[in-house]
């Protein structure tokens, strides 16, 4: 069985938002998107080096697209009706599609709806098959005030992502690697093989 | 007998199934209908408003019931029937060893429309919002103890779901996994699928030259997956009426991403062109060793053209008979990638090629292969299920009868 390295990690608060610069197209996605994009972005890995169909795209959405299904359901009656590009963004796996398309990563996708506990492991089972060599895993917590409201928990805005990879890394990937966000926040420098 | 691929220790069969669809309960009904190569679209009165394209939906025939959790009964409804028709497998498998694995987009959404207006809603609708809370509530009635997973990957969701079950067979994490698919038709839904445009105003026409859009479906769907230790193999499953085994097994998948567009398919086909070519070599098969192709087929002029340029891309002139089925059900989502493997085991198990309901003219640039009415054959051994969805997402699945 080949080893799964953490190649690189990153972490994300709504805090990081304004000083983000990622393009005028940034602004018009939904906050799930927006926090999912900026975590991939601050991995600081070059995904040119890399074959785009062999880079796999993992997410854990914890509440799926609950925050964005409100947002788009509160404006059906505003003018013009409900927006169709914010119904894009009713898909929890939405932001699936805007990692892919930034950095051109045509590799296979996996979306949870779920907080992250499962992610890292099934991220790497896809390396390990073969299905890929690179994986992407975003975990997303975003709970806006009126998604909290509704499903009655704490509002939330946050999101880390890790890069794994084959044969070198920041360290080996074991199968106490559930806690991303812990990972995440004991990890800052990116180190990547092409 | 064909070899398992390296990769692929245990083979994984279909045990059991279940489905409630827009023909009716059960999946006899669906049995009946995929034959007589009938319709379940209609004019659903719930939807007659200038503010949604169209009433015509592939809705479930209504109960009658002000539901405000229609995700959890036709999720359980299909649940129970998948699993009684596996009863004698499952038997044989502690709880501990059986998963479950939800496949939707919009979960409970239901909830979400009666809150927003004040309705009465319990709070096991408001829970079930969120797909892993029905996912693991699904789990407990259920008898599944082991791990359980809600996948969410649009429209490809139920294929994802087929392979993430089949995972945790192959890597010894369940001996069963119970894979639930399910949406339900909403306001919500409509209102989307109207701002885009999205919809056909007459119904949704799959493959024909004056396709003008999709119709939104809804399903609750499950099939029961079992890895096919000897020890299982002596009790039959509601496919396989003469056979002492399940017979028919998951041989490989693909997955990608055309990194293109969010809503819209790229208009090459390479992407789910490579997602074949995956599945194909998972399976360690050639091209010209598929029976049947069952298409994702919504209806809309760009998916079906794009579904056509990847047909011919990996399977040149010589494209299999393929067929689609949302004429007949509608576009369920969540549900459709297993609601419609379950259509493909019925046509491998009973040697016939499904048809494409709702078809009249077929386009042009279609591939030569498209079946119109259902024709029985002397083989279907060797079946391609594909879905592609919102995000650029791509999947495709192989399924063996031995």
């Amino acid at each position: 069985m080949n080893k799964i390295f953490i190649a690189a990690t990153s972490k994300v608060a709504a805090a990081d938002l304004p000083s983000a610069r990622l393009g005028p197209r940034f602004a018009r996605l939904d906050l799930q998107s927006q926090m999912a994009l900026l975590a991939v972005e601050s991995l600081g890995v070059d995904f040119q080096e890399f074959s785009p169909d062999r880079v796999a795209v993992c997410l854990a959405a914890k509440i799926g697209s609950l925050s964005t299904d409100v947002e788009f359901w509160n404006g059906r009656d505003g003018a013009g009706g409900p927006s169709p590009t914010l119904f894009a963004y009713t898909l929890p796996s939405a932001a699936i599609g805007e990692i892919a398309i930034r950095h051109k990563l045509t590799g296979p996708n996996l979306c949870f709806v779920d907080d992250d506990k499962i992610l890292l492991s099934e991220a790497a089972d896809l390396i390990q098959r073969g299905e890929a060599d690179y994986c992407v895993c975003v975990s997303c917590a975003v709970v806006t005030a009126a998604a909290a409201e509704l499903i009655q928990i704490p509002p939330e805005t946050g999101a880390c992502a890790v890069f794994l990879q084959r044969g070198e890394g920041l360290r080996e990937l074991t199968e106490f690697d559930r806690d991303m966000k812990s990972l995440c926040a004991n990890f800052c420098r990116p180190k990547i093989s092409g | 007998m064909r070899e398992p691929p390296a990769n692929f220790p245990t083979p994984v069969a279909i045990a059991g199934c279940g489905a409630t669809t827009a023909v009716g309960r059960g999946v006899e009904a669906l049995r009946s209908a995929l034959r007589a190569n009938s319709s379940g679209l209609r004019a659903c009165e719930k939807f007659d408003s200038p503010r949604f394209q169209s009433k015509i939906t592939g809705a479930i025939p209504q109960t009658g019931n002000d539901n405000d959790n229609p995700a959890w009964q036709f999720a359980t409804d299909a649940l129970e029937e998948a699993r009684s028709s596996a009863l004698e497998i499952l038997k044989k498998i502690p709880a501990e060893r059986i998963g479950l694995v939800l496949s939707t987009t919009k979960a409970n959404i239901a909830a979400l429309e009666r809150i927003s207006e004040n309705r009465l809603c319990s709070e096991t609708a408001r829970r079930h919002l969120q797909g892993n809370f029905l996912a693991a509530d699904l789990a407990a009635a259920h008898g599944a103890r082991g791990p359980v997973q809600c996948v969410s990957v649009a429209c490809v969701s139920g294929l994802v779901a087929i392979q993430q079950a089949a995972k945790l067979i192959q890597r010894g994490a369940a001996d069963a996994v119970f894979v639930v698919g399910v949406d339900t038709l909403s306001n919500f839904v409509m209102a989307g699928f109207t701002a885009l445009k999205a919809i056909d105003p007459n119904g949704c026409r799959p493959f024909d030259k004056d396709r003008c859009g999709l119709s939104p479906g809804e399903a609750g769907a499950a099939i029961v997956l079992v890895g096919q230790a000897s020890s299982l193999c002596s009790s039959k499953s509601q496919l396989d009426r003469q056979d002492a085994c399940p017979t028919i097994k998951i041989l490989g998948w693909g997955g990608s991403n055309d990194a293109n567009h969010l809503t819209g398919p790229s208009r090459d086909g390479s992407g789910l062109a490579r997602a074949i070519r995956s599945a194909l070599k998972m399976s360690k098969l050639l091209p010209a060793e598929i029976d049947y192709i069952n298409a994702h087929g919504t209806g809309t002029p760009y998916n079906d053209a794009m579904e056509s340029i990847a047909l011919k891309n990996v399977f040149g002139e010589a494209c299999p008979p393929f067929s689609g089925a949302k004429g007949m059900l509608g576009h369920t989502l969540g549900a459709a990638g297993v609601v419609e493997t379950i259509l493909c085991a019925i046509a491998m198990q009973e040697k016939f090629l499904p048809g494409t309901p709702r078809l009249n003219t077929i386009a042009e640039g279609v591939p030569a292969g498209l079946v119109r009415e259902p024709r029985s054959v002397a083989k279907i051994n060797r079946v391609l299920k594909l879905n592609t969805g919102f995000g650029g997402a791509n999947g495709a699945l192989i399924l063996g009868h031995e």
